[in-house]
């Protein structure tokens, strides 16, 4: 029983508490607010700390058991070690051996799997990008005027193009977008209700009482 | 029609062969085309050239080195202008990796215009907690910025001590690639405290900035490589996007042709049919 009601009480009461605070000026209300905001500041930073457990226990696994391309968990597991004792042991985030390995390994790590997408994006629009209804016509015309006028060959092609594409932006396309962030927002509404009030309890998990 | 149907089994290596092609050949041999300056970008612009010297500008570092290339010009061509215009500059960020990168900049800049840290210029490094960390931030920053990024208490310098909460801040820039971000600084510090937000986004993050833009809550943006190439036009500043925009402007092209192409294609195919 208590394991059932315990978690649903105390969503229950901060959140309730919480959106109560958001409307009362009064000293202890705020002050209680911000007391359960800087508890779960200090209880994200456990998140990361559970994090980097699980991901080396994932990984320690991968590696005992032999699995398929085992070997890129070892260096997985060697450079977040390698990272750790520089950020911790050696002259901390701002030090030498931290910042060696960030810019000349994460940096270019990492902008050479993002500009992946360039090359990807390229055989999409070639394989992909096909007018087949009027309305994927409209979404190539559209996306076709985007593209041009977002660079600068499109103003040297025609002055206007830039004035086209911040048109495109700014009507149909705010239109559309606050037409899914208000859909969004009351569906997050009532989700938060659902789950303050006890309806939706799939965080509590799916474990036995 | 036999070539047609070569481009319609066209190897997708040499699409990538010309995409490579396309990045590079403008990069040795530019081309020099003219950066227009689009609105969201001018109104950034006029923001920081209104605001009084020393006021205090709090840039957030929310992006990691996977997006280095299109937001770290931004980070740069900001900076530049706000040390030129004798603000003062208060980092902080979302994302683990953002404040050691754009640390680089700040540094940089700062000896450029021969600024002190602590009193023109604080890196309070990253800070995890999202949106409640925000709501922290504007209430009381000493809650969740107790040191700075290498550890020194923050009280120790001046600027550190001159920001106790969102009223002493003047405006916010985020340099954001995704969540947490743009939308969190307008959702839970914009509406509870009213600060200007401003924000410089990825390119494909920038649509979906607009209709804060309409509504007011966001003053303007950066969107990719080419709103930090504009940026680097008004501010004067030879960088990394204007340069790149040759290529960008190349690749695009090269991007309307694929499209049409494959259009062609799939109408020959129809026809076929």
């Amino acid at each position: 029983m208590i394991k059932r009601y315990l978690p649903l009480i105390i969503v229950f009461s901060c959140g309730f508490f919480m959106i109560i605070a958001f409307f009362i000026p009064l000293r202890w209300f705020q002050n209680t607010s911000q007391t359960l905001q800087n508890w779960y500041t200090g209880i994200i930073n456990f998140f990361v700390f559970i994090g980097i457990l699980n991901l080396a226990r994932v990984n320690l696994e991968k590696i005992v058991k032999k699995r398929t391309d085992f070997g890129y968990s070892i260096v997985l597991l060697v450079f977040l070690l390698l990272m750790m004792v520089a950020g911790f042991f050696m002259g901390g985030t701002g030090g030498r051996a931290f910042l060696y390995m960030f810019n000349n390994f994460q940096v270019p790590l990492s902008a050479t799997m993002f500009s992946l997408l360039a090359f990807f994006v390229a055989s999409a629009a070639f394989r992909a990008f096909r007018a087949k209804t009027p309305e994927a016509t409209l979404l190539l015309v559209a996306a076709v005027i985007v593209m041009i006028g977002r660079v600068p060959v499109g103003y040297w092609i025609w002055h206007g193009f830039p004035n086209v594409v911040e048109w495109i932006m700014n009507v149909p396309n705010t239109a559309t977008k606050r037409g899914i962030i208000f859909g969004a927002d009351l569906g997050l509404i009532s989700m938060a209700l659902r789950v303050l009030l006890g309806i939706e309890r799939s965080y509590m998990g799916g474990g036995k009482e | 029609m036999k070539l047609i149907e070569r481009l319609a089994h066209i190897d997708r290596r040499i699409l990538f062969l010309l995409v490579a092609l396309a990045v590079i050949i403008p990069l040795l041999v530019p081309m020099g085309l003219p950066v227009d300056i689009t609105k969201p970008v001018q109104d950034i612009y006029n923001m920081v050239e209104s605001l009084p010297e020393r006021s205090i500008v709090v840039v957030s570092a929310d992006y990691d080195p996977g997006t280095e290339a299109e937001l770290y010009p931004a980070t740069e061509a900001f900076l530049e202008h706000c040390f030129r215009r004798n603000l003062r500059v208060y980092m902080i960020g979302l994302w683990p990796g953002g404040t050691t990168l754009a640390n680089i900049a700040l540094n940089e800049i700062a000896q450029k215009y021969n600024k002190v840290y602590g009193l023109d210029y604080i890196n309070a490094g990253y800070k995890p907690g999202g949106q409640v960390m925000l709501l922290s931030l504007g209430r009381n920053v000493a809650d969740v910025v107790r040191t700075d990024h290498a550890g020194v208490p923050i009280d120790s310098f001046p600027l550190g001590r001159a920001v106790k909460a969102a009223r002493d801040m003047s405006l916010i820039m985020t340099l954001s690639a995704g969540d947490p971000g743009v939308l969190h600084w307008i959702t839970y510090f914009r509406a509870r405290y009213g600060t200007p937000i401003a924000c410089a986004t990825t390119a494909i993050m920038a649509p979906q900035q607009y209709p804060y833009i309409s509504s007011g809550q966001l003053i303007g943006i950066l969107g990719g490589l080419k709103g930090a190439a504009e940026y680097e036009t008004l501010v004067k500043r030879k960088g990394r996007a204007v340069a790149g925009m040759d290529s960008q402007s190349i690749v695009h092209i090269l991007l309307v042709i694929f499209i049409a192409v494959g259009n062609v294609v799939l109408i020959y195919q129809k026809r076929k049919k």
